[in-house]
């Protein structure tokens, strides 16, 4: 692929092909172990594309379809405002383009998105593209190889499961520079703090951005 | 619900919230939802780190992961606020300190 922002989404996924790739090693195992057979384990990754959301499937999934369904809902929440500000960053393009960019809205392709976009790419759905190619492929390969054979590599045990944060830490670093923002990000941590007191960790994420954002709302620049 | 419906539930629940916006194109919004929507990413990114770092468990607590937050941070700070300078310093700074503890 000759695109130099199609090339420049590949290397800046190297590092999220691999962790999310142990990850989904890691759900397939535990898919598997919840009682799934290994093509539906499969298929979840292939057709949800959510970690969080299937990592609670799997959890609730002895509890029945309404825990799971709630607590997913509470996960999902968060993209309605990916949603909006992707189709703010791509601007007009064909339907076809549109649904493609929202199979794998997650929380990594849309901060490395937003990131490139704010510091300039000549073709952002490209980047995107790659950035969900890389993800893609480590999420439903790592789900196949951990359903398929078992455990290879325990995350948590690697240490690997603090990239992620890590990883959201990066992506917030360039994006807090005026008084609104130092703002947000200091309401985004008091609430993330009280959130995993009071709410069930589907919602955690979900609640504590959004009430981060409405603080932001009211702020003078 | 069998196991497939059950996933199946959960694709579109998730794909859903992911397409609500980029279905059909609509202008920008301004006002109150357009600032809600320039600052949500800072929320978002910082709530998910916090949550990751600070509460791992989903209890506060003082961790190892503290030690891979404030390395990110002193990472974010020498390198310009870099991503990868960020994540190297901070994987760095966990990897050390879970030796000692």
């Amino acid at each position: 692929m000759a695109n130099p922002s199609f090339r420049q989404g590949i290397r800046d996924s190297i590092f999220i092909l691999l962790a999310v790739g142990a990850f989904g090693v890691a759900f397939g195992v535990l898919a598997v172990e919840a009682g799934l057979s290994i093509w539906v384990t499969v298929l979840a990754s292939v057709i949800i594309v959510s970690g969080a959301a299937q990592f609670a499937l799997v959890g609730l999934l002895a509890t029945g379809a309404a825990p799971v369904l709630v607590a997913t809902t509470g996960l999902a929440l968060r993209h309605i405002p990916m949603s909006a500000k992707l189709a703010q960053i791509i601007g007009p393009q064909p339907l076809r383009t549109r649904l493609r960019m929202a199979w794998v809205l997650t929380d990594e392709t849309f901060g490395l998105t937003l990131r490139v976009s704010a510091t300039g790419v000549e073709d952002v759905v490209a980047y995107k593209t790659a950035a969900d190619l890389m993800l893609y492929s480590g999420w439903v390969v790592g789900t196949a190889l951990g359903a398929a054979v078992g455990s290879a590599i325990d995350p948590e045990q690697a240490g690997i499961d603090v990239l992620f944060p890590l990883l959201f830490l990066g992506l917030a670093a360039p994006l807090v520079r005026a008084r609104r923002d130092w703002i947000v990000a200091t309401a985004a941590v008091v609430a993330a703090l009280v959130a995993t007191y009071v709410l069930p960790s589907a919602w955690q994420v979900t609640v504590a951005a959004t009430t981060a954002a409405l603080a932001g709302v009211f702020v003078r620049e | 619900m069998s196991d497939l419906a059950l996933i199946l539930a959960v694709a579109i629940v998730t794909y859903a919230s992911r397409v609500i916006f980029l279905a059909r194109p609509r202008t920008s919004p301004g006002g109150k939802v357009g600032r809600f929507l320039e600052v949500f990413p800072v929320a978002l990114f910082v709530a998910l780190a916090t949550i990751g770092l600070a509460a791992p468990d989903g209890q506060p607590e003082v961790t190892v992961s503290m030690a891979a937050a404030a390395g990110g941070i002193v990472g974010g700070a020498v390198f310009r606020r870099s991503l990868w300078g960020v994540i190297a310093v901070g994987a760095v700074s966990f990897y050390i300190v879970g030796l000692f503890v």
